[in-house]
């Protein structure tokens, strides 16, 4: 099938970038009537079976880009609630400081508390409406190449059975054949990492690191938190050797968004990122604001803190890459929708100029990698470029990084701090002294009312997958996970993974040894195993289209 | 075989429900699906098309959401689709559903109805087995299987405890179909791409009005049920605590 463009990923920046291409070339058409461009060949690509279900973020939503794509967009977006108010906490086990003042970056009047799902949904009903077409159920599987460019995309086979033979509805992927190729994959997109390699984007770059975000919504009886009221804590339950921290957004209806962040960067390969979060809400502080609510949904997503040096270089021949998938979020901010749609706003200029010229070349989609440079998204990251590998080295001196960088317009003590892979910085077992961290003691139980063991979390991100079907996390050596990971790690898969996909039983045929045994269809599409398996073994790749989880509301 | 399939928008099955504010059903935040055994209808419906030629026609009643189900119908194969497009159409009755229905195609001459065997949400299964009563024609529920020969179809049902029931009928006639007759099939892009451009017919309530009745059967209340636990220790020597517990299984909780 012959494409104009094609968009892979119905997230924020994807969307954005569909809209305002539609719009460009409507205003063409309404100037130039006898050499119409037509919409017919521009498509998105969702994996989902909705638009929406796998948008997962806090979220708050800083408008700026919206009112550039449609102005006045809030008299008919889903905004659950204005910021009216925010505190900053620290935490340990027992008690809570609250910062004298709210740091400027997480300052937030002016924004809205979203639900990312609906916010997605009413901006795909736009983009349907405007005539681009989006087919949901269908991944982007690999890039198509030619020589040094990219071609298109094949999207992925469907009816492909457990043992990777076709079943009797098998349909075989499409060629989408497309002039322009734009990735907006969200964070660790697979064909962005195709890209990545096959071009060694990442040269002379920081490696992208990621935090995951670990998300409950809760109803909760009324009065305890008002809609738009934002609460950030830093400290426990994670340690200074950890980087992350926890959100709690107000919004309608007396639900509250919940959420904690663990960088994955973390030393403690038992450390588990949904351990954490229940761990968190057993604070007396938390305890006291959930009692009596009500866990509603669940879900997880990594984001990309690496910052502006972590940021590959975003088109060439016939490709693009917008939103997470280039690393456009603001890590002090914590913030990277309106960015993301920034991103897709530019490219589609981009991509609109070039279908005018008929030029596709590295030379003209670069006019993408200009606009964003001149444009306030490098205003906005520049400033920040070293704040989050300020804190390598642990909390305390991050903080100190920050405070001078703040001084001096983001530089710090070095031009460019360096970052390195976060899951180069998992501690092997054996040198972690054998102290026992009590956070650290497996999976979550759960209580059932304030915490949750992972299964129960799972079932409630609505995750569902064609059962007979190839496993989608590829190990390409699963003797490393029972021979040197066991021995080194201790499996750290078991932990980082948000919804029990990895497990390790006893093996059959040898007693006394485990091996991985693994859940495909538990899985949320957070990417966290693609980056933080130390072997580097792990590849996450989309399975059917249409399976994952339901990220409703979320 | 000019086919006529009836398919309804549902709430996905594992979705979080919550009830509205008077309890009178379900809030409308979640997501929605094509009720399964619809889907399973609308395939059998494209394999007996293709089979024997003809014209495969989607209808579905319900707010303007449950345009997806018609899209998804197009994008398989369906040529047109009909949309009883009203909110209010979710609240009708089965006979109200199935007067609707019959009313939107008046004057069209099919050979079969094709309906899913019940709801995944209301689950009446009587929508289907009324519309034949409304349409004078025969039916049959159940359906597993469905051959076309000269004297019209041959069907199989399935009845309990692993039965079957083999049944020649005339045509037309209306057949509800159960899950797992055939195998789904993938939307196909180019399917997809298509499926914007075929008829789809909107239905408003205002056009079938005359042909409903007053609702005969209302839901009145939703609830959730009470969970409620209890448990109970069985103290003693072992023989005679599985005694009691046999004892138990058999007359409290009647599993034995």
């Amino acid at each position: 099938m012959e494409a104009d463009v094609v968009i892979v990923g119905g997230g924020p920046a994807g969307l954005a970038c569909a809209l305002r291409l539609s719009q460009l070339i409507d205003g063409h058409n309404n100037s130039n009537p006898s050499a119409p461009l037509s919409k017919e060949n521009i498509y998105v690509l969702e994996k989902a079976r909705e638009i929406g279900q796998h948008c997962l973020s806090g979220a708050l939503l800083d408008p700026r880009s919206m009112r550039e794509l449609l102005p006045g967009f809030e008299k008919e977006a889903p905004l659950d609630a204005e910021v009216t108010a925010e505190a900053v906490y620290f935490l340990t086990e027992k008690s809570r400081f609250k910062l004298p003042i709210v740091p400027p970056p997480l300052r937030d009047h002016g924004n809205y508390v979203i639900s990312l799902n609906r916010f997605a949904k009413w901006l795909g009903a736009k983009v349907e409406e405007a005539g681009i077409t989006v087919f949901t159920g269908f991944a982007g599987a690999e890039l198509l190449f030619e020589d040094d460019s990219v071609v298109g995309v094949r999207t992925d086979d469907k009816g492909v059975d457990k043992a990777g033979q076709p079943k009797g509805n098998f349909e075989p992927g499409y060629d989408l054949h497309a002039k322009i190729t734009i990735l907006a994959e969200g964070p660790r997109g697979s064909l962005t990492k195709q890209l990545i390699s096959r071009f060694q984007l990442d040269r002379d770059r920081n490696p992208q690191t990621y935090g995951v975000g670990i998300k409950e919504l809760w109803e909760l009886p009324p009065g305890r938190i008002a809609p738009g009221q934002v609460i950030y804590t830093m400290g426990w339950p994670l340690t200074s050797k950890e980087y992350g921290g926890a959100w709690i957004y107000g919004s309608r209806d007396n639900v509250i968004s919940l959420g904690f962040v663990t960088g994955l960067d973390y030393p403690d390969p038992r450390l588990d990122p949904q351990h954490v979060l229940q761990n968190f809400k057993q604070h007396p502080f938390m305890r006291r604001l959930l009692e009596g609510g009500r866990m509603i949904r669940y879900g997880a997503k990594s984001l990309p803190y690496g910052g502006w040096w972590s940021i590959p270089p975003v088109s060439g021949n016939g490709w693009m890459i917008i939103g997470d998938s280039a690393g456009f979020l603001n890590s002090q901010r914590l913030k990277g929708i309106h960015l993301a749609i920034k991103s897709g706003m530019l490219a589609a200029e981009t991509a609109f100029e070039a279908l005018r010229a008929g030029d596709f070349s590295a030379a003209k989609l670069g006019l993408y990698a200009r606009d964003v440079d001149a444009s306030w998204i490098r205003q906005e990251l520049w400033p920040v470029r070293n704040f989050h590998q300020g804190f390598e080295h642990g909390f305390w001196s991050g903080i100190l990084h920050a405070g001078l960088q703040q001084l001096t317009g983001g530089r710090g003590l070095h031009a460019r701090y360096a970052s390195h892979s976060g899951h180069r910085r998992l501690l092997r077992l054996a040198a972690l002294d054998g102290c026992a961290d009590p956070r650290n003691d497996g999976w979550a139980k759960g209580d059932g009312k304030l915490t949750f063991d992972k299964l129960t979390d799972l079932y409630h991100s609505g995750t569902r997958h064609e059962e007979d079907q190839p496993a989608h996390l590829v190990i390409h050596d699963t003797a490393i996970c029972s021979n040197r990971c066991t021995q080194e790690y201790g499996n750290p898969c078991q932990y980082f993974c948000p919804a029990s996909v990895y497990e390790m039983v006893d093996s059959p045929g040898a007693p006394g040894v485990k091996q991985i045994h693994l859940n495909p269809s538990n899985c949320v599409h957070c990417k966290t195993c693609d980056i933080m398996d130390p072997y580097e073994i792990i590849t996450w790749v989309p399975p059917e289209g249409g399976g994952g989880p339901n990220y409703d509301g979320m | 075989m000019k086919i006529l399939v009836c398919m309804k928008q549902v709430p996905q099955k594992d979705a979080p429900l919550k009830l509205n504010e008077n309890g009178s059903w379900i809030r409308e935040d979640v997501s929605y699906e094509v009720n399964e055994p619809d889907a399973y209808a609308l395939e059998e419906a494209l394999r007996q098309k293709e089979k024997h030629g003809g014209e495969v026609v989607a209808i579905t009643a319900g707010p303007a959401r449950a345009s997806q189900v018609l899209r998804e119908a197009l994008a398989k194969g369906a040529d047109r689709a009909i949309h009883l497009e009203d909110p209010a159409f979710v609240t009708l009755d089965a006979l109200n559903t199935a007067r609707a229905v019959a009313a939107a195609v008046k004057g069209e001459s099919f050979d079969l109805v094709f309906t899913g065997l019940q709801s995944d949400d209301y689950g009446f299964a009587q929508t289907g087995v009324i519309l034949a009563e409304l349409l004078g024609w025969p039916h049959a529920t159940i359906i597993m299987h469905i051959e076309k020969n000269d004297a019209g179809i041959r069907v199989k049902r399935e009845l309990e405890a692993g039965f079957f029931q083999f049944v020649q009928m005339p045509l037309p006639a209306v057949l509800t179909i159960q899950s797992g007759i055939n195998k789904l099939r993938y939307a196909t892009l180019i399917g997809i791409k298509q499926a914007k451009n075929k008829p789809l017919r909107k239905v408003t309530m205002a056009e079938v009005q005359a042909a409903l009745g007053p609702n005969l059967q209302v839901l009145e209340k939703l609830y959730i049920p009470q969970k409620t636990k209890k448990t109970e220790k069985l103290e003693g020597p072992a023989s005679e605590v599985a005694k009691k517990i046999v004892e138990k299984l058999r007359n409290q909780a009647r599993v034995l």
